[in-house]
């Protein structure tokens, strides 16, 4: 009787530690969390000078169907040192990621970044077209 | 019957460590101060530079039964420049937190690096400011102080403070600049000329100040002699003139020195060293009151910190410089 409350209880920890271990929410490579979110667009852009100051003339103009951002800048920006911020829809994230100054001086070939879905399958490029004043 | 034992010895022990462990230290009334003492502390903070002083207070007290104070004198590791002195007033905080003086004695005399005042009136407590004046030698440098006090009875008692390191960094405040007149300033000389003036210093000049009210952003702008014409609207440059500094535009950077003792910020020989000046522009245009440009000269020779004091739209601005050389 003894042999079979042991083999019964080695089963129901065995069962109650594979079932306290399960995964319920899984992240992706850089730890954020994968929702079940699809929507996936720039709803605000930004760009900063290396004095924090908003370099912008005049509101960018975001299309998300054509994915592009249309960004005009103040005369005699220093686009070598600049600090592009895209507020994006909810749990989506930016590929390549802005981690600091950022060279946007080459006008002929605009920068892309590219925002990824919540649910991490959907990808949709924007294009970045810089004009000065 | 054994295992009772045991358990009882355990329960006992535990006890009595629980006792020990709780024991209440009494707090013991610290002795009143029964002979000459004295203390010292450093007013001043942020970095120590060259020209401008170090100020500390220094009290010194001994019982009345033991007799007065005789004299009071700092020894400095390196003599300060003119202007070194220990105050020959005492000072208490009134109620309205009001420093008020009170004379004790002679004016502080300087001999080498020691600064001594001597007590003129009876009295066995005082707190005596010191103002040392950073020379030139101490630049790069350490120094520290030794302050001393003699009581009537004889005895003397002493507090060292330091060693304190001395700024690499110049400083010059509140240069007039403006637009086609007082426009070109340089970083080697910490000096603006104009056309006047500038005669054959025209290797020296780092920037120039301009003013245009069109385009809206330009406004207030330091641009290099070298820099591409279009930043350069209008200007004729005198020969010479070809200088490419690079210029970093910063706002909210209120160096304390700079700006006239506001604010709590300070630059220091660090930020002039760590700062990079990869990929950075030969022109800041748009510049604010309050603002200001970190400087490199085109020959790497010094890194500065420019900070507008203020600036007025009819074209001129008042700057404040700080220079590191490297």
């Amino acid at each position: 009787m003894a042999r079979y409350l042991k083999i019964t209880l080695s089963f129901l920890m065995i069962t109650a530690l594979i079932t306290a271990c399960k995964k319920d929410s899984p992240v992706d490579e850089d730890g954020l969390l994968i929702t079940f979110r699809q929507e996936c667009f720039v709803s605000n852009f930004e760009l900063l000078g290396s004095d924090f100051i908003s370099v912008r003339s005049k509101t960018a103009v975001i299309d998300t169907v054509a994915q592009t951002i249309d960004v005009e800048v103040l005369f005699g920006t220093d686009l070598k040192n600049v600090y592009p911020q895209f507020s994006l829809a909810t749990d989506c994230k930016l590929d390549p990621k802005v981690v600091g100054k950022t060279d946007l001086s080459d006008l002929a070939n605009p920068k892309t970044y590219t925002v990824v879905s919540g649910n991490r399958k959907i990808r949709k490029p924007y294009k970045l077209n810089i004009k000065f004043q | 019957m054994r295992n009772l034992n045991i358990k009882h010895s355990f329960l006992i022990l535990v006890m009595l460590t629980s006792m020990v462990a709780c024991k209440k230290e009494v707090y013991k009334i610290p002795d009143p101060v029964s002979t000459l003492t004295n203390d010292c502390i450093k007013r001043t903070i942020g970095p120590n530079i060259v020209g401008l002083p170090i100020e500390f207070a220094y009290a010194m007290a001994i019982p009345k039964s033991q007799g007065k104070i005789v004299s009071a004198q700092v020894e400095a590791t390196i003599a300060g420049a003119a202007g070194t002195l220990l105050e020959n007033r005492s000072f208490y905080t009134n109620a309205s937190g009001v420093d008020v003086p009170i004379t004790i004695g002679t004016p502080s005399v300087n001999t080498g690096a020691i600064t001594k005042v001597t007590y003129s009136i009876d009295t066995n407590a005082a707190t005596l400011r010191y103002y040392y004046a950073i020379p030139e030698e101490a630049r790069g440098k350490s120094v520290s102080f030794t302050f001393s006090a003699t009581s009537s009875d004889g005895k003397t008692v002493s507090y060292k403070l330091g060693p304190y390191a001395i700024s690499k960094m110049d400083i010059k405040k509140n240069l007039a600049v403006s637009n086609a007149n007082n426009a070109y300033i340089s970083i080697e000389d910490m000096t603006v000329y104009n056309n006047a003036t500038l005669g054959s210093l025209t290797n020296k000049i780092d920037l120039i100040y301009l003013y245009r009210a069109a385009p809206v952003n330009f406004t207030h702008a330091l641009v290099s002699p070298g820099s591409d014409p279009a930043y350069l609207p209008g200007v004729i440059l005198p020969s010479g003139l070809t200088k490419k500094t690079k210029v970093l535009k910063v706002f909210n950077l209120q160096d304390r020195n700079l700006a006239n003792l506001q604010y709590g910020i300070y630059i220091d020989d660090k930020d002039f060293q760590d700062i990079s000046f990869a990929d950075a522009p030969n022109y800041a245009l748009g510049l604010k009151a309050e603002s200001g440009t970190w400087v490199e000269t085109a020959d790497g020779k010094y890194r500065a910190y420019i900070f507008i004091n203020s600036i007025n739209a009819a074209g001129s601005a008042v700057i404040s410089i700080l220079r590191y050389t490297l």
